[in-house]
């Protein structure tokens, strides 16, 4: 068939096709119509017709292959049910990487924490004296604002909280592609640097009160947030330096793909924690009682919600 | 053929081309998207210390910047059929490696390890991937599956000059039927003396020189064709 032919004969059809990806709401039959079109790509390809009649069907063909396959049916409630049941799974299902995670840190933390409270000298090799003193004046005294005033500040530290901590949460997963060694750098660091810090707050009672009312609340979303952060980036370091029998690339987009939503879970958990450390911890005119009492409950509310949510069979 | 397109089959059976994109173009693009973060930072901090001046205009700041590093790219590329601005602006766009559009998954995945790709300092590991890797993907790309493709812009056939077909003198295949056609279609955009030196060179098809061959490949197109009558 000669290409003027062939192109008479189709026309009315690639017109279709291009009126349908113009207008928003395709017709029903759309993928037919596709698949005609796809025929005649192909038969015009193989015949030799000219270049730009081939590339003006690919390019329809492109179209409307991206208009039938990127619809996705709708899910009902995917984000409840994500919350409710998939997020907690994974983090079940990831439990190797979790604990290589809450080991290193909690480790570090205890570890540097029972150094520093059994000789008080040990903390200034972690941290300068000026460091310290910052540290202890921050929790000192009855009226300990934390270094702020009022409410502007609360915002301001919200901020703060936010820029800071949700952007180590995705560092360290990002850094967990670097073999792991990211990911292990940054819990490392932070679970010492915890455990300097509580230990040298906790030989003063008065500091020590302040300090563990302070953290008590947010730290149950915060760190868990970070840990699970650092644990998506093992899951990352591992796909390449244990990729069994997969290809190391294969084994990295895989891993990836899959682990992606746990990290998600701990920047939100992160982002949580940065409206109880703005508006609730600091707070003073909350006894340090109330504090201990709404931070147990959400440490133990953190527990359970891993290791009990989304148990039960999908009906 | 050798373009480095990259072909993506489909369920029906055919294959489609698209063009990925190189350093350069992405670097300007990138380079645009930088300073559109920067138009619209300075923006909202100007907003927000007429807003709310004190600290709280420092928090909500805090809180602007956190999500032009870390979200504009995800939101503008999840958002507008994957481009960002930069992308728009220079024609390119972000596909999932089997041409569809990029979901939050893989926008998420491959502009977290911006990160990576921008170490040691502007892009250097994302450039090393880029040149490496056959469909130019910096490493963020290869994680979450994802290439960047030039946008297809929408293509104006030329119009032939209407001549008296001829058979062609001995069949061709296709490839060189397409080559024929290819050729008729696009010689008169280049110079005068590169189409006498392409006529001369279809001399065994033609049995003529110059623009006298071009004018016969004309008729020979127009008989492949089966294009109007003169």
């Amino acid at each position: 068939m000669r290409q003027h032919q062939f192109e008479s004969r189709h026309a009315a059809l690639w017109q279709d096709i291009e009126q349908e990806l113009a207008s928003k709401q395709p017709s029903a039959d759309l993928p037919v119509k596709y698949r005609a079109l796809c025929n005649t790509l192909a038969v015009a390809r193989q015949r030799g017709y000219s270049p730009s009649l081939v590339q003006r069907l690919d390019l329809l063909a492109i179209n409307t292959h991206r208009l039938i396959y990127s619809a996705v049916g709708t899910q009902e409630h995917a984000f409840m049910r994500w919350v409710l049941r998939d997020f907690p799974r994974l983090v079940r299902a990831e439990w190797r990487v979790v604990a290589l995670s809450l080991l290193v840190f909690y480790g570090l933390t205890l570890l540097v924490g029972l150094a520093v409270a059994w000789d008080h000298e040990l903390a200034y090799s972690f941290m300068s004296p000026g460091q310290l003193a910052n540290f202890e004046e921050m929790y000192r005294g009855g009226a300990h604002k934390l270094a702020r005033r009022g409410s502007d500040d609360d915002v301001m530290m919200f901020g703060f909280y936010i820029m800071n901590n949700v952007s180590i949460g995705l560092r360290s997963f990002v850094g967990g592609l670097a073999f792991g060694v990211g990911a292990l750098f940054f819990t490392a660091y932070n679970g010492a640097y915890f455990g300097v810090v509580a230990a040298w707050l906790s030989r003063d009672p008065a500091t020590a009160l302040n300090f563990w009312s302070f953290v008590i609340t947010h730290s149950a979303l915060e760190i868990t947030g970070l840990l699970l952060a650092s644990a998506s980036g093992f899951k990352l370091g591992s796909a390449l330096l244990l990729p069994g029998r997969r290809g190391r690339v294969a084994a990295l987009r895989e891993s990836a793909a899959s682990i992606l939503p746990m990290l998600l879970g701990a920047a939100m958990m992160i982002f949580l924690a940065a409206f109880f450390e703005g508006f609730w911890s600091a707070r003073t005119d909350i006894p340090a009682t109330a504090k201990f009492i709404v931070g147990g409950m959400l440490w133990l509310a953190v527990i359970a919600y891993f290791c009990l949510a989304g148990r039960k069979r999908a009906t | 053929m050798i373009d480095g397109k990259l072909h993506i089959f489909t369920p029906e059976g055919v294959t489609l081309a698209v063009v990925p994109a190189g350093a350069a173009r992405r670097g300007y693009a990138w380079f645009i998207d930088l300073i559109a973060r920067a138009v619209i930072g300075f923006l909202c901090m100007f907003l927000l210390q007429l807003a709310m001046p004190g600290g709280a205009g420092t928090g909500m700041m805090m809180v602007v910047f956190f999500l032009i590093e870390w979200a504009y790219f995800i939101v503008l590329e999840v958002f507008f059929n994957g481009t960002s601005l930069g992308k728009r602006l220079t024609g390119l766009q972000v596909l999932r490696e089997d041409g569809l559009p990029v979901g939050w998954r893989e926008s998420v995945l491959r502009n977290l390890l911006r990160e990576i790709d921008f170490l040691p300092f502007s892009y250097g590991i994302g450039l090393g991937f880029i040149l490496l890797d056959k469909h130019a993907r910096r490493l963020g790309d290869i994680v979450a599956g994802t290439v960047v493709v030039y946008r297809d812009k929408a293509t104006v056939r030329p119009a032939l000059p209407v001549v008296t077909p001829l058979p062609l003198p001995y069949a061709l295949t296709p490839d060189e039927q397409r080559a024929l056609l290819d050729l008729v279609e696009r010689v008169r955009t280049v110079p005068a003396q590169r189409q006498t030196e392409l006529g001369d060179l279809a001399e065994p098809l033609t049995g003529l020189k110059g623009e006298a061959s071009l004018q016969r490949l004309f008729q020979y197109a127009a008989g492949l064709t089966g294009g109007k009558q003169a």
